[in-house]
């Protein structure tokens, strides 16, 4: 193993003045260059959209990219809760350098304090930005913006557009996105998917995407890839993720190159509908914003089988209100998310199948009446019904844990750039921001951070300091890369085994879940990698997909998403062994406190795990980036 | 419960296609898309091609499901999508008879699956306020009274999910195109566009081959976000300012 | 010129051409309403009510003919469009629905009224030609009012009712302008933009009403001629 030491190129000067220092210094292309550089753009959630619509805005030509049928469609448009910004209209004591160390604390001290200050400072110019599109946030009857507090602040700074607040952004960004469509300065090609990526003289210089409907190949031809693919949380097969959310694009990338930081910090969401069967395709989650007011519990005895209303309160046990006085049901994610598990585990759990927590609302009904609370949760509970077939406001809810984020993801620098000249990763598919945990609205604000205000200015400098030969699709690297696309697809199609796509993602997903999922030890990940390894090797000897190369053939895309899982699936575990410490959605059984909390190894392991492709056959290399924290004091998380 | 199915299978734009009976085996707790995803482990297993749908967050938010479900777009429950729709509203033995959305706006593409491009070209000609990153004043600097943010706010809900489409009996996209009229008509941001917004938009809608709206309502009682009809009542009313000015 | 085309383009647009529509049903519903409330005095038994009233718009002479013209007008207007837009509904959804038991038209405000707006409209427009044909250009014999000259409508009009099988026509085509009108007028309510969404559900009940007033007003007519000759 090499042991490079990463420059991840942050600028000099004091920590509030970087991205300032970065934009006074930064190399600029002239406004009639602009044109003449095409930039693609991979993925149109929250930072596909916004990206490529503020890219073509200052000029440049953008060809988009997604893999459903509309840019409208991406996950970014299932966030509920809110998006977080520093705005202090409350006057409750906000301010950037508040919601910058929530986040570097929420993160258990494991992200890059220059890139989260950033993110914190242009929070405020989101918001604006998002207001003027005409979305409609939630508002006063003043008039004026509205705001509700989320997990791990005691400050409320989340703005919101009822429970669907992603939906309201991403097609803001969407519209802006169409907007550029329409004055024809962004070329959008729907149902794409990128297969691989094209490295021309060390530079990301195109893609090979295949075509959903047809099944023909693609090549694409630009200046710079941006790939805003989202994250990888499918590998768990169960998540809150939409079906379509993978890893191929930046799997693709990391064997091409690009190093994948941080693959096993995971993020559990604690409150997610609980799962019911084996036919169970997706979790979903029930928006955060629902611990405001509901209050976690479970019997105090594991014996309890009275239904809820029939359990006095002397014999119910508020955990998170006992252990956490101060945050109480607002605690982070993951202390929200072990905690449910640990009484779970003590034969506490509710429900039919007993792996599930209450989260009530009789008090604040009671308290606020059943009218605020539908109108504060009203979308919500209205799901809950659906799926479950329960009325939240007579019955206490059932949650549980689901897998519903990735903070790890393909390296960057400052610049977003990742090891991979020319390629740019953007939001959940980027490591950079949360950490090893990430806070409640924080996601909605890094996406539309990195494509509305980061990549014009980190692009551009790239572009003005680099130079572009010409490169055209008949390149022979295009023709190479292609040719491995196809091949790979031919070989998942000649398979013809007996097992079908589901049924190996399903057991790939069981594995991460009992072994790399919400807590995990040294023994259960070393067997994950045996029993992923086999896994694979079954895969491609058992598959059957059905159908067609080249046609409409959902099962085939499925089943090079799964390939590409099959091995994502090992690295994390590989770099869950590696880290031998707990932080954030990291928990190692070895390494916890005495009263069961995350503990921390800052002396050995307060670095960024960058993994590098080294071949199919061998082990991945590690290279790592220390992470250096000058103006936030380490300490020993605490929620109580 | 046993499901007895009829699907519609066509293999590509221009063939011919034709509904197919099946049967599943179903559990009261699934999904409808769950229910989908057995038959087509079924027809896998067995060596058959399964039926292509569209699908993708399984949480009624994305829009992408799009199954006309015994005559009614996304099934018999009020304010559902399809994916949201749970077994437990069938029974034993009941047929359940499948279709894509139609409309010659929507070709086939493969079985259940449509495109829906055309929702995209409406929204390019003019569904957005003009605002370049970057430019915009601080977000309080304009008060909104509640209740029209509100408004706004519902009819901003919609998915593009284009069931309104697939229920009008003219195959109209009055109410799609409406709906987002309506959302920008109400909030001072969208004033600036708003006379080229509903006559770009309404022109779009026509250019695209759907059918004119004869009010007949099928779209808001289809509407999986249940946006109302008086979207278009908005819609026409910004459209005659706007041509008499 | 350019303003010409704008108007043009506006009008022929999908939304013109529905408040168009709208538009031309609201005169026409004006007019029915007007025509009905003159016809009652039919009931009346003294011919010559009926009569010089015939007589008074006759004497309106050019005006009379500009105003027939202009209803000939809005008629056509109101038919062309609603042809055209059902030609245009064919087109937007060339093969229909395949499944068994497709109930698209069982959902929202349709009913059968919404739904056969075409046929009840086709069939109200070759009514017209008939109706026009019969009392209008028909052989009306001449009489005197006051010593001058006038036409016995009334009489053309009883004679007619006096025959069961026209009598059958007329309630059958009022039945068929009720139902017309039951979604007609919420719908031009709804076309020409003036619905509030707390209004939308009463209007919709209202047009009920109206539309039922309407056929019964009409169809009453031809009734009662009927019964009081046989």
């Amino acid at each position: 193993m090499s042991d490079t030491i990463l420059n991840a190129h942050i600028p000099d000067g004091p920590l509030e003045g970087k991205w300032q220092n970065y934009l006074d210094t930064c190399k600029l292309v002239n406004p009639n260059n602009k044109r003449k550089h095409t930039i693609l753009v991979v993925g149109t959630g929250l930072a596909g959209a916004s990206a490529a619509a503020s890219l073509a805005e200052l000029g440049y030509n953008v060809k988009a990219f997604c893999i459903q049928d509309s840019a409208r469609r991406a996950h970014s448009i299932a966030a509920q809760g809110g998006i977080n910004a520093a705005k202090n209209y409350h006057d409750d004591g906000d301010s950037v350098w508040r919601l910058f160390y929530d986040t570097v604390k929420g993160g258990d001290y494991r992200a890059r304090e220059a890139n989260v200050y950033r993110l914190a400072q242009i929070s405020n110019n989101i918001i604006d930005q998002c207001v003027a599109q005409g979305v409609p946030f939630a508002r006063e009857y003043g008039g004026l913006l509205s705001n509700r507090s989320f997990g791990g602040a005691q400050v409320s700074r989340t703005f919101y557009a009822r429970g669907q607040t992603g939906q309201q952004l991403l097609l803001g960004a969407y519209q802006a996105l169409e907007k550029m469509v329409d004055a024809g300065k962004v070329e959008m090609l729907p149902r794409q998917e990128m297969l691989d990526l094209v490295v021309v003289d060390g530079k990301a210089r195109g893609i090979i995407t295949r075509n959903l409907v047809t099944g023909e190949y693609e090549r694409h031809v630009g200046d710079a890839v941006l790939l805003c693919t989202g994250g990888y949380g499918n590998v768990f097969y169960l998540s809150t993720n939409a079906k379509n959310s993978n890893v191929t694009a930046a799997w693709r990338c990391y064997k091409r190159g690009a190093f994948f930081a941080n693959p096993c910090y995971t993020q559990i969401h604690p409150t997610c509908i609980p799962v019911s069967g084996d036919y169970q395709s997706k979790l979903t989650l029930m928006s955060e914003s629902l611990r405001n007011d509901g209050r976690v519990w479970v019997p105090k005895s594991g014996d309890d089988k009275r239904p809820p209303a029939q359990i006095p309160e002397a014999d119910r046990d508020y955990y998170l209100e006992r252990k956490y006085p101060s945050f109480g049901n607002l605690v982070p994610r993951d202390v929200a998310s072990r905690n449910a598990k640990s009484v779970v585990d003590e034969g506490r759990g509710v429900g039919e199948t007993g792996v599930a927590v209450y989260l009530d609302f009789a008090d604040a009904i009671n308290r606020l009446g059943k009218d605020t609370i539908e109108a504060r949760y009203g979308n919500l509970f209205d799901m809950y019904m659906r799926i479950t077939g329960e009325n939240p406001y007579e019955v206490p809810m059932r949650i549980y844990p689901a897998v519903h984020y990735t903070m790890g993801g393909l390296w960057v620098d400052y610049n977003l750039m990742s090891t991979v000249p020319g390629l740019f990763v953007l939001g959940e598919a980027n490591f950079s921001d949360h950490g090893a945990n990430r806070l409640g609205a924080s996601a909605l604000m890094q996406g539309l951070s990195d494509g509305y205000f980061v990549i014009s200015h980190t692009l551009g400098n790239y572009i003005a300091n680099n130079s572009f030969p010409e490169v055209n699709e008949s390149n022979e690297a295009f023709a190479a890369v292609e040719n491995d696309a196809s091949s790979r697809i031919n070989k998942l199609l000649a398979i013809k085994g007996e097992k079908t796509v589901l049924e190996f993602h399903r057991e790939l997903g069981k594995i991460m879940w009992d072994k790399v999922g919400m807590s995990r030890n040294k023994e259960g990940l070393q067997s994950a990698i045996q029993e992923i390894q086999k896994l694979r090797s079954e895969f491609w000897q058992n598959l059957r997909v059905p159908g067609e190369p080249n046609s409409y053939n959902k099962n085939l895309e499925f089943a090079g998403r799964v390939a590409d899982f099959l091995e994502l699936g090992e690295l994390m575990a590989i770099d869950a062994l590696k880290r031998e410490e707990s932080c954030g959605g990291h928990f190692r059984e070895e390494y916890q406190t005495e009263e069961g909390e995350a503990l921390r190894n800052d002396d050995e392991f307060s670095y960024v795990a960058a993994w590098a492709h080294s071949g199919d056959d061998s082990s991945p290399n590690l290279h790592k980036e220390p992470l250096e924290f000058d103006r936030v004091k380490l300490t020993q998380r605490s929620y109580k | 419960m046993k499901l007895h199915l009829k699907v519609w299978r066509q293999n590509g734009p221009h063939e011919e296609g034709k509904l197919v009976p099946y049967q599943v085996e179903a559990n009261p707790h699934m999904s409808f898309l769950e229910m989908m995803d057995v038959l087509n482990e079924q027809l896998i297993k067995a060596g058959e091609d399964p039926v292509e749908f569209d699908h993708d967050c399984r949480e009624g938010i994305c829009g992408s499901c799009n199954m006309v479900i015994n005559g009614v777009p996304h099934g018999p429950l009020k304010g559902t999508a399809t994916c949201q729709l749970h077994m437990r509203h069938y029974k034993d033995g009941d047929t359940v008879v499948v279709e894509p959305w139609r409309a010659e706006a929507f070709p086939v593409i493969r079985d259940l699956v449509v495109d829906r491009a055309a929702f995209d070209r409406i929204i390019a000609a003019g569904g957005y306020v003009s605002v370049d990153t970057g430019s915009a004043p601080d977000a309080n600097a304009i008060p909104i009274e509640k209740n029209k943010a509100e408004m706004a706010f519902d009819y901003a809900t919609c998915i593009g999910c284009g069931a309104c489409v697939a229920a009008c009996p003219n195959a109209s996209a009055s109410l799609f195109t409406a709906s987002k009229i309506a959302h920008l008509s109400l909030l001072p941001q969208g004033n600036a566009e708003r006379k080229t917004r509903v006559l770009r938009m309404v022109e779009q809608m026509e250019k695209e081959g759907f059918g004119d709206c004869s009010n007949h309502g099928a779209c808001e009682a289809a509407c999986p976000k249940e946006i109302p009809i008086d979207a278009i009542a908005i819609m026409r009313r910004e459209y005659v300012k706007a041509a008499l000015s | 010129m350019e303003s010409q085309s704008r108007v043009t383009t506006a009008l022929t647009s999908q939304v013109g051409r529905k408040i168009l529509t709208g538009v031309t049903g609201v005169l026409l519903v004006f007019f029915v309403i007007g025509h009905l409330l003159g016809n009652l005095q039919l009931l009346d038994p003294d011919p010559n009510l009926f009569n010089s009233y015939g007589k008074k718009l006759h004497d309106f002479g050019l005006l009379l003919y500009i105003v027939e013209v202009a209803l000939a007008l809005l008629i056509l207007i109101h038919a062309v469009i609603g042809i055209s837009i059902f030609a245009k509904k064919l087109k937007a959804r060339k093969g229909g629905y395949k499944g068994v038991g497709v109930k698209e038209g069982g959902m929202g405000k349709q009913s059968l009224a919404s739904r056969t707006m075409i046929i009840t409209g086709v069939v109200l427009l070759i009514f017209l030609v008939v109706h026009i044909l019969q009392f209008r250009f028909g052989p009306a014999a001449d009489m005197m009012i006051d010593g001058e000259k006038a036409l016995d409508l009334h009489g053309l009009v009883m004679s007619t009712f006096a025959n069961i099988w026209w009598v059958l026509f007329y309630v059958g085509v009022m039945l068929l302008i009720g139902f017309h009108l039951r979604h007609g007028i919420w719908s031009m309510l709804q076309s020409l933009g003036m619905m509030k969404p707390r209004w939308s559900k009463g209007i919709h009940g209202a047009a009920l009403v109206i539309g039922l007033l309407l056929a019964v007003g009409f169809l009453l007519l031809p009734v009662i001629i009927y019964l009081r000759q046989a």
